[in-house]
């Protein structure tokens, strides 16, 4: 066979479903929304006005704070708790290790309303857990957790992120070389210089990868809040919502949010790259 | 001591899964449940979604629907994959990437508002139609269909053992036949299992282009949630064994593939 060059015809070809379909039905209607949010439909003239609404408006200015506070708050508990299971499971007998590991991929496909549903049964004001707590503790009946407060939202969250980012450092961990760390040890190196050199570093990656999806997913989740609190919690994702399917309805409105939306999640990926990068031995 | 601890740590992760997947099923086979224990035993929630003729046509849309999902990725993401596992010029290497940040940056409430934008008045008026629904199952899924179905092509070394085929005097339809497509079929079924499973039990983007032809069972439980707890529990313990019996065959495939990547 004499190929110098080899030449990718057929792969090409292959390439024409996946690239038409992403086109038409990805592409194509992300740039038709950030057209529309900024020009008027038939007229063509280009106006800020919905940019302005979000800042002018106080309902979504704290739609966007409060969709801040909570992608955040979730990631910090997601990502904790999944670090925290991630360490224990490559350290477990092979068996649990692919029991959790597999439990543990299970909320992934699970829908945002059977979480939901779940949680009213447990947390709920009759919630299975909370009574249990309140008859062992005597306490009385107003006391008990709130699952449609903001914390018992990021607790049901919690359900999802934890074991999200759990399957990412369990990865992670897995593949953290021993034998690297006890070369460093070996050359002298003091436990601060092998975290700051060595495990942070292997580490960091996967970590930033995980809350990267963790921040990028709660910032868009809304099925269980809607289930559990309808609009009564103001999140940007429950706003663009509501431009889309309810009374509320304006399309234009609902592109502007997104856009917003998009914005921060792009503007959060990319600082946390930059602390990776900066996480770096030497850069 | 620290072994106990190690126990009773183990076990509360066990059932800090189990405990809340528990809570639908329970609760669709009892009759009543107000105190800490569910009383009584029946299968009327089931009958309901089975019988009552909105539910069980929802139950028919979700199926038609996960199965369109299934298909149409199959179509998009297997050849896509073949060819980008090849693909080392500077185009394919940009795609890889791409695929894997898209999904990210633009979570399913952006895609669902985007699809209503384009696709709601005419010529292209699609929202509404159990199609639309479909292409937005089908994007949702893609990401995890696709990078199941790389990651398979790049674990066997498709371009190499194909080579290797080919030089053994092998034609294409043979090693297609006997090379590529049994290496590669656990990882595309534990794709379609996965995209499968995502799609039965979507909700978010459903509920933005769905209007009320196509409706699907997470868009009745979504109501029934305010209105009845035990259809509601039902429909819920329903996806709950979706979800379940879906991880148990890709754990299935996931273990015929590490055979296969052993076997070389």
């Amino acid at each position: 066979m004499s190929k110098s060059k080899p030449r990718y015809w057929v792969e090409y070809l292959f390439l024409i479903p996946f690239v038409g379909f992403l086109s038409v039905f990805e592409l194509y209607p992300l740039v038709n929304m950030a057209l529309r949010s900024v020009v008027e439909t038939g007229g063509g003239s280009v106006s800020f006005q919905y940019y302005a609404n979000i800042l002018s408006q106080p309902h979504y200015r704290m739609a966007v704070r409060n969709s801040l506070f909570f992608a955040t708050a979730c990631s910090l508990v997601g990502g904790i708790g999944g670090t925290f299971v991630g360490y224990i499971v490559p350290r477990l007998p092979g068996r649990y290790r692919s029991l959790l590991l597999s439990l543990y991929s299970l909320p992934m496909t699970l829908s945002g309303l059977v979480v939901a549903f779940a949680f009213i049964v447990l947390l709920g004001r009759n919630g299975v857990l909370n009574l249990i707590v309140q008859r062992l503790l005597g306490l009385p009946r107003d006391v008990y957790f709130d699952v449609y407060s903001w914390p018992g939202l990021v607790v049901v969250y919690a359900f999802y992120q934890i074991p999200l980012m759990t399957l990412t450092m369990a990865a992670v961990f897995g593949n953290l070389d021993r034998s690297l760390i006890e070369a460093a040890r070996n050359l002298g190196a003091r436990p601060l210089q092998v975290w700051r050199y060595v495990i942070i570093p292997t580490l960091a990656p996967g970590f930033v990868a995980g809350m990267s999806i963790q921040f990028a997913g709660m910032m868009g989740a809304f099925g269980t809040v809607l289930a559990l609190v309808g609009g009564a919690r103001n999140l940007l994702s429950v706003q663009i919502y509501y431009h889309i399917s309810e009374s509320t309805y304006n399309l234009p409105q609902a592109a502007a949010l997104s856009v917003v939306l998009v914005s921060i999640i792009a503007g959060v990926l990319t600082l946390l790259n930059l602390f990776e990068k900066a996480l770096r031995p030497g850069g | 001591m620290s072994r106990w601890l190690y126990r009773l740590l183990l076990m509360f992760l066990i059932l800090y899964i189990i405990v809340p997947l528990l809570m639908p099923v329970i609760f669709s086979f009892s009759i009543f449940w107000q105190d800490i224990l569910p009383q009584g035993f029946t299968l009327r929630w089931y009958e309901a979604i089975l019988t009552r003729p909105k539910n069980y046509s929802a139950l028919m849309v979700s199926l038609i629907v996960a199965t369109g999902a299934v298909l149409l990725n199959f179509i998009i993401c297997v050849p896509a994959a073949y060819a980008l596992n090849r693909l080392e010029t500077p185009i394919g290497k940009r795609l890889r990437a791409l695929s894997s940040v898209l999904p990210l940056v633009f979570p399913p409430v952006i895609v669902g508002t985007a699809l209503v934008l384009a696709f709601s008045r005419p010529p292209l008026a699609l929202t509404g139609s159990i199609f639309m629904v479909i292409v937005a199952h089908a994007l949702i899924g893609l990401p995890f269909m696709f990078r199941n179905t790389l990651v398979s092509f790049r674990t066997i070394d498709e371009r190499t053992l194909s080579e290797a085929a080919a030089s053994l005097g092998a034609t294409l339809w043979q090693r297609m036949r006997y090379v590529i497509v049994p290496n590669v079929l656990p990882g595309v079924l534990a794709g379609a299992l996965l995209v499968f499973a995502i799609s039965i039990g979507e909700f978010e983007v459903t509920s933005m282009v769905a209007g009320f032809t196509a409706q699907t069972l997470p868009l009745q439980l979504f109501q029934q949630i305010r209105n009845d707890m035990r259809i509601a529990s039902a429909i819920s313990a329903f996806l709950v064994y979706v979800s379940v019996l879906s991880f148990l065959g890709m754990n299935y495939l996931g273990r015929k593939m590490q055979g296969l990547s052993q076997q070389q």
